[in-house]
């Protein structure tokens, strides 16, 4: 296969020192799926970055069918024909698939107007010959994110683009829509079109593409064909060690009723019912985990147990104590807390990791104030911030740096550390997981297992299956605001689980 | 830290070139015109006692503002505060018959309670009705501007006085002068001391510091941010309020029309310029106040008017509001560079 292009001891620095991609060498051919597989902060998103012209390389060169680019903006990166789909979706959701596909190339007529039936033709004409199902003329608001995804990738096939990136695809989708996009970015490729995909799925890495790059810390580790790998020695790359992953759990024992909550609605302002007669129980030493897909009611789940959201009709308790109209603090003597967005809720990141260290803590711990709780006891709260470095293994410069310092995986590992050490009971976790990388991840399960060995009771919400399958002991399925299944993990499958999810009722 | 201070200095420095081309363009000497600037701010005991002197309304709105700022509310109150704060204190001053010893400490805790009421209104308006604090406070400013100018104007007006202003209040609750110091800055520093230690050492210090980054976090870790919000909004209040007693009892003794000039404004330009630390308050407090202590002289022997002094305070609030992010990305570019080029096999 032909070489389309050439990417040459590529080297990228973040100011002021953070190496991302570090004499990085690799190529791309005409016609082929090549996925670029690494741990967060690997630097493969950084990569294609510098591919697609979202950034500049300090260092080194990228050809393009053997001719010298460097690409200053995306712009000069389509206009040449490479194209990127990014995470999250950009589209305006009033707009119609075919006008989010023309905007900013719209066909125009001899006075200067949007010529939109030859729009629509161009369009449809895309659809149909990559055999894309979707209605052009369906409005973002009302399609699946599945759909929007294409309309992404269609946008970008409008441009006459014939390298798409795409980063982590599969991460916004169901189990059931990821077979479906693999078979059209075969087909793309079969059109002799070229795809980058960046992703940390493995499986999905090793069923969809011909050949990989592995990249580690901002250096590339390897290129191999995927049908000479697998993905333990995938996983070894990715890491430099051995992954397991198969998690040794022992069958859970559950103990005494830790955490009830009882008919729990809750409408919103637009009178919508947001969860309708949610009932929830956990005992001690058991992991209790909650699929479903996002949007479904988890947010209002969480803002009620934390008291965020004051609740109308319901009963929440813990150890028997009923904390339905208790305010937060009280809460918290009960209940620790992970949330899914660190730097929103689950820390001040300009703030100091001592400061971070000690929230909640400074309220419920006598011994991190003096003078009767009225002067913070600094001496105190270091040696607490040096126990959650030595016992999390934390890897920190100095305890007064912003917590914005730390890597993803560490300021997870210091919320975890100071939400654990509350010695709670009860323990919340909203996909305590989320953008982490393998080994961090792998940490982090551990150490929910080992909080279930301490008799806590562990609530998870999770939109990673795996991640259910392998640590909750059951699985509760939210769909629509109601619980629609309660399934012990043992006794169900991903499959069964992902149906659920998407229709809210047995196949 | 080091980078701040290297930044503010670099900072002052641009700054006042600017300010000698804009000069050169206009046909002055700019080294006369800022040897004469500082001579009469900071050269000579009765220069500097000047500045020191006319630096604490500037320092005390200005720590209000930070204080406020960087623990959230937006209060932009400090004028109105100061007014009310310097009316509580001539009022007090006009009927209290109290020693000095102890009318002082009294008319400085009324200057205090005057500046906290007004920003408690803002407050209780926002916790009753939800009403932006940031609209609130502004427009209480022009309810205290006019409310005292008509108590100067009627109830405490001074009948001998061709212009609205009180009679002096009693001379015991006079500021003490020292020589060329007058006694008003060690209350200033005082009351920088105090609220240093609050704000950096005490657990309520600790919880404004956290809600004001991070509203969220704090209240999801237990910390009762509307409570603290109206604590917030009351000590800055004071604050602000006791600049404007300041005013009054180290001055001219009397609450007269226009008594809070622009201090207040200057201290919300301080806050800013210092992006809320109170180390930085304190420093470009005193820088500022030399500027607007000098212009006088400056306009005595060059030929340059002192409205020149807000150009030069304008382009100094610019040039380190704009470089101080600047100057970091500049040195942090720096470095990558050469990392990059270290690491090119």
């Amino acid at each position: 296969m032909q070489v389309l292009i050439e990417m040459k001891d590529i080297i990228k620095v973040f100011p002021p020192n953070v190496v991302a991609v570090d004499n990085v060498t690799t190529d791309f051919r005409i016609g082929e799926i090549h996925a670029i597989v690494g741990e967060n902060g690997a630097g493969k998103s950084t990569l294609m970055k510098v591919l697609y012209g979202l950034e500049q390389h300090d260092q080194g060169e990228i050809l393009l069918q053997g001719r010298s680019v460097h690409f200053q903006d995306p712009g000069e990166a389509i206009a040449r024909g490479i194209g990127m789909v990014h995470q999250e979706i950009l589209l305006i959701p009033q707009y119609t698939v075919w006008e989010n596909i023309v905007l900013g190339a719209e066909p125009v007529n001899f006075i200067g107007m949007i010529d939109r039936d030859r729009a629509r033709q161009l369009v449809q004409k895309k659809v149909d010959e990559f055999q894309f199902n979707l209605n052009i003329d369906a409005k973002i608001d009302d399609i699946s994110v599945a759909a929007a995804q294409k309309v992404e990738i269609l946008k970008l096939l409008y441009r006459n683009v014939s390298v798409l990136i795409l980063d982590e695809p599969t991460a916004v989708l169901t189990p059931q829509e990821i077979p479906q996009l693999f078979n059209e970015l075969r087909r793309l490729r079969d059109h002799g079109h070229t795809i980058l995909f960046i992703s940390h799925h493995l499986e999905e890495v090793l069923d969809l593409s011909d050949r990989i790059t592995v990249m580690r810390k901002g250096e590339k580790i390897a290129t191999v064909q995927a049908n000479e790998t697998s993905k333990t020695e995938l996983a070894q790359m990715m890491v430099g060690r051995t992954v397991l992953f198969t998690s040794h759990r022992e069958k859970s024992t559950p103990g005494k009723l830790i955490f009830s909550l009882e008919n729990l609605t809750v409408i919103d302002a637009a009178h919508h019912k947001r969860l309708e007669n949610v009932n929830i129980n956990v005992h001690e030493g058991e992991i209790v985990g909650i699929a479903g897909v996002e949007g479904n009611g988890q947010f209002e789940l969480v803002n009620s147990i934390m008291g965020l959201i004051p609740t109308k009709q319901g009963n929440l308790k813990v150890n028997d104590v009923n904390l339905t109209k208790a305010d937060i603090l009280e809460r918290r003597r009960y209940i620790s807390f992970v949330s899914q967005n660190r730097g929103k809720m689950g820390a001040a990141v300009k703030a100091s990791i001592l400061e971070n260290v000690m929230m909640t803590h400074h309220r419920l711990n006598p011994h991190f104030t003096i003078w009767k709780g009225l002067m913070l006891n600094d001496q105190y709260a270091r040696k607490f911030t040096g126990q959650i470095e030595q016992q999390f293994s934390v890897i920190m410069d100095r305890m007064d740096n912003p917590f914005r310092s730390l890597s993803g995986g560490n300021q997870q590992k210091v919320i975890l550390g100071r939400e654990l050490l509350l010695d709670a009971p009860f323990v919340l976790l909203d996909q305590p997981t989320r953008g982490l990388d393998v080994g961090s991840i792998e940490y982090v399960h551990e150490l929910i297992l080992k909080m279930r060995e301490q008799k806590r009771a562990i609530f998870l919400i999770s939109a990673d299956l795996e991640e259910l399958f392998r640590i909750a002991d059951r699985i509760l399925v939210l769909h629509r605001g109601k619980i629609v299944a309660d399934l012990p993990t043992d006794q169900t499958d991903i499959e069964e689980v992902g149906y659920l999810m998407l229709e809210g009722k047995e196949q | 830290m080091q980078r701040k201070l290297i930044s503010g200095i670099i900072g002052i420095f641009i700054a006042l070139l600017i300010g000698a081309i804009i000069m050169l363009l206009q046909g002055y000497n700019p080294l006369q015109t800022y040897g004469a600037l500082f001579n009469f701010s900071l050269f000579g005991l009765f220069p500097l006692a000047t500045t020191l002197r006319n630096s604490v309304p500037l320092i005390l709105t200005g720590l209000s503002a930070s204080v406020a700022f960087a623990s959230g509310p937006i209060n932009l109150g400090q004028p109105g505060q100061l007014l009310m704060g310097a009316l509580f204190a001539t009022v007090g001053g006009l009927y209290l018959d109290l020693p000095s010893w102890l009318l002082i400490p009294v008319l400085l805790f009324l200057s205090m309670l005057g500046g906290a009421l007004w920003s408690g209104v803002a407050a209780m308006l926002r916790k009753w009705f939800n009403m932006d604090e940031f609209i609130t406070t502004l427009m209480l400013n022009m309810i205290a501007d006019f409310f005292t100018f008509w108590a100067i104007s009627y109830p405490f007006f001074d009948r001998s006085a061709y212009s609205p202003m009180t009679p002096q209040i009693n001379t015991n609750g006079w500021l003490p002068i020292w020589g060329e110091f007058n006694s008003n800055v060690i209350v200033m520093i005082l009351a920088f001391i105090v609220i240093y230690f609050v704000f950096n050492r005490l657990t309520a210090g600790y919880e404004w510091r956290i809600t004001g980054q991070n509203s969220l976090f704090a209240r999801l870790g237990g910390i009762k941010i509307d409570k603290n919000y109206v604590t917030v909004m009351l000590v800055t209040g004071a604050l602000a309020g006791l600049a404007g007693g300041l005013v009054v009892m180290a001055g001219p003794h009397r609450f007269l029309k226009g008594l809070g000039a622009n201090y207040a404004w200057d201290g919300v330009m301080i806050a800013v310029v210092a992006n809320n630390g109170l180390i930085g308050t304190l420093l470009y407090g005193l820088f500022f106040s030399a500027m607007q202590t000098g212009s006088l002289g400056m306009e005595l022997i060059t030929a340059v008017p002192r409205e020149f002094i807000q150009v030069l305070q304008a382009v100094t609030v610019l040039v380190i509001v704009a470089g101080r992010g600047y100057l970091d990305i500049v040195i942090d570019k720096t470095i990558a560079r050469r990392k990059a080029r270290e690491r090119t096999v």
